[in-house]
């Protein structure tokens, strides 16, 4: 059950941008994505989605064949959150929200009193139910982030997929970003995020793809995945991988970039 | 205490239904206040009996009155409520579609298609439901065309829609100039002129009831799919991840407006502003869902017309071009939309 991606291959019209990507997730899993820019994080998020066609392999959703879901299907299985972003219209939270109804709903139909009770739920799930009445372009970038996560929610997918959910948020806003996708996994959904930063999946993540010219450099459980090694032959810079404790005692992982100190003497050296 | 957001989210709803209640009743006022405005005066109580002699009997009452009653005020009240509604949703419609608070419903060529359609009719000498038709068919072949090449281009459907129909547009304007250049100026040139300036004169009971068809149509539909509209106003990836087909729903829109737009210019030729102007007055009042923007727009719409038309046949003892009063009207409206925005930003 979950998300099983097999072989994958696809991209836009000049070629190919993922090639042969396989991994896999389920139920209560974090996946990060982890890559250097233009990898195909994009792209293979975009083919999880149903918005751009395979070209080759497959991939299953709770065990059904995506190519064969209609749009109103797959959005009953998997839920994109994009960042947060300004919409032209200023709605309020709970219109924001209820529209992740729309796959419920069909076409002629308008949100019942059933569907904005479900909005509720999504928005009480995330401790934000006191934002349903305030006007959603009002809010902070993290709370904007949760109210569309909150959509994802409503909209009863157990996939949730997020794009770069921390790239504009401060660092605050940030962690508790972070509380809520590992809380969320832990309620029994299988999240599937990218992220800049190979810290995170060390911190939340529960599997790790790390991505490199559209392929697997690695796939497996952080710790496995998050080496030095690993992230030298991705990014192209040394980077140490550190595990110490906190003040609690807790192990955390932390990723250094590091650089060969300059031997006083060689040439262009200050 | 504060109150429970579900409960807050009750009251607004209380509220915004109340509002779109007062907007009928708005309407229905201004309905009934135009049925004595005009050249030839009515009293209150003629106009009353006029209406019951269809039904009863009523001595002494002026045979005059029951017929400007019914074959004058009545379509062309009925008209001018049925254009302003049509053009306000069609105008709604297309700022949630293009995700663009100032796009108006010409922008994909409807109203410079139908003018060329009218000007060959005008020019061939035809008889007048004839150049309605001509103008319906021009303003629909417009869309469709803008359309169909905007399919080809490789760019996001929104951008390709407005640059086809921006090209559509430049086309049949310079068809209509053409035309007005080698009309007669004595008499087929005034009559295109006049045609394109909107007027409700030509407004009776027949050309009525063949527009009112189309734009009955393309409001119901548009009614029917109000609240999917919000999901068009999202990103268009974002919009296909929440389940809807975003193509298929912008096609069926498109559909729609234009029989919206087109059926009220063979109507009432050109009235610009109001598709621009009321969604937004609309959206101030019930907010952006467009689950209650639309019936509300189609209100605002249907009132506000009324009234212009009312004003286009009062204010002088000859009657205005009722395009001409929605500019005046419409365009200070817009500098202060501009200026308020700039504000925002």
């Amino acid at each position: 059950m979950g998300l099983e991606v097999e072989q994958v291959w696809g991209g836009y019209g000049g070629g190919d941008v993922v090639r042969g990507v396989s991994c896999r997730a389920d139920a209560g899993d974090v996946l990060c994505l982890v890559g250097p820019n233009g990898c195909g994080k994009t792209t293979l998020f975009r083919l999880l989605l149903g918005i751009l066609p395979l070209t080759g392999g497959s991939i299953r959703l709770d065990g059904d064949e995506l190519r064969t879901l209609s749009p109103r299907e797959l959005a009953t299985r998997i839920a994109y959150i994009p960042q947060y972003h300004t919409p032209v219209y200023a709605y309020t939270v709970l219109d924001v929200v209820t529209m992740g109804r729309a796959s419920q709903l069909s076409a002629f139909e308008t949100p019942k009193a059933a569907d904005r009770d479900a909005a509720f739920a999504a928005l009480e799930k995330l401790g934000a139910a006191h934002l349903a009445n305030k006007k959603y372009t009002a809010l902070s970038g993290g709370q904007r982030q949760l109210i569309l996560i909150a959509r994802a929610i409503c909209q009863a997918a157990k996939i949730l997929v997020l794009d770069e959910p921390s790239a504009n948020l401060d660092y605050a806003n940030h962690q508790l970003l972070m509380e809520v996708v590992a809380d969320l996994a832990r309620r029994g959904y299988c999240v599937v995020m990218s992220t800049h930063s190979p810290e995170y999946p060390a911190s939340v993540g529960t599997k790790v793809l790390l991505m490199r010219e559209g392929q697997v450099a690695a796939f497996g459980p952080p710790e496995q995945v998050i080496t030095p090694e690993n992230l030298q032959a991705v990014y192209g810079i040394e980077i140490d991988v550190v595990t110490v404790r906190d003040r609690y005692g807790a192990p955390r992982t932390i990723c250094l970039p590091v650089k060969r100190p300059c031997t006083p003497g060689r040439e262009g050296t200050p | 205490m504060e109150l429970l957001p579900q409960e807050a989210a009750r009251q607004r709803r209380r509220y915004y239904r109340l509002i779109l209640l007062g907007l009928g009743l708005v309407l229905l006022a201004a309905i009934l206040l135009s049925f004595w405005i005009g050249y030839f005066p009515l009293t209150p109580v003629e106009v009353v009996r006029a209406f019951l002699s269809r039904f009863t009997d009523q001595t002494g009452l002026r045979d005059q009155a029951v017929t400007i009653f019914w074959n004058i005020r009545l379509p062309r009240i009925l008209s001018a409520v049925l254009i302003g509604a049509s053009l306000s949703v069609a105008g709604a419609t297309y700022q949630g579609m293009f995700r663009n608070p100032l796009v108006s419903p010409d922008i994909l060529g409807v109203s410079s298609g139908a003018s060329l359609g009218a000007s060959l009719a005008i020019l061939w000498g035809a008889s007048n439901w004839l150049i309605q038709l001509a103008a319906f068919v021009g303003g629909v072949s417009a869309v469709t065309f803008s359309y169909l090449v905007s399919r080809k281009s490789a760019h996001s459907q929104i951008l390709s829609l407005v640059l086809t129909g921006s090209m559509v547009m430049a086309l049949c304007n310079a068809g209509v100039t053409m035309i007005k250049y080698v009309s007669d100026p004595t008499d087929t040139l005034q009559k295109i002129t006049f045609w394109l300036m909107g007027s409700l004169k030509k407004a009776d009971t027949e050309a009525f009831l063949w527009s009112a068809l189309p734009m009955v149509v393309g409001l119901i539909l548009i009614f029917l799919l109000r609240w999917r509209i919000n999901l068009l106003t999202l990103e268009e990836e974002e919009a296909r991840t929440l389940g809807i087909h975003v193509r298929r729903y912008r096609m069926i829109l498109i559909f729609a407006s234009t029989l919206l737009s087109a059926a009220a210019v063979c109507l009432g030729g050109l009235i610009g502003w109001v598709g621009l102007m009321i969604p937004h007055m609309a959206r101030a009042l019930v907010g952006p869902d467009y689950h209650r923007l639309i019936p509300a727009s189609a209100l605002l719409g249907g009132a506000y017309l009324v009234l212009m038309d009312d004003l286009a046949r009062s204010v002088l003892t000859m009657e205005l071009p009722l395009g001409v009063v929605t500019s005046i009207m419409g365009a200070p409206f817009f500098i202060y939309l501009i200026i308020k925005r700039k504000e925002r930003d």
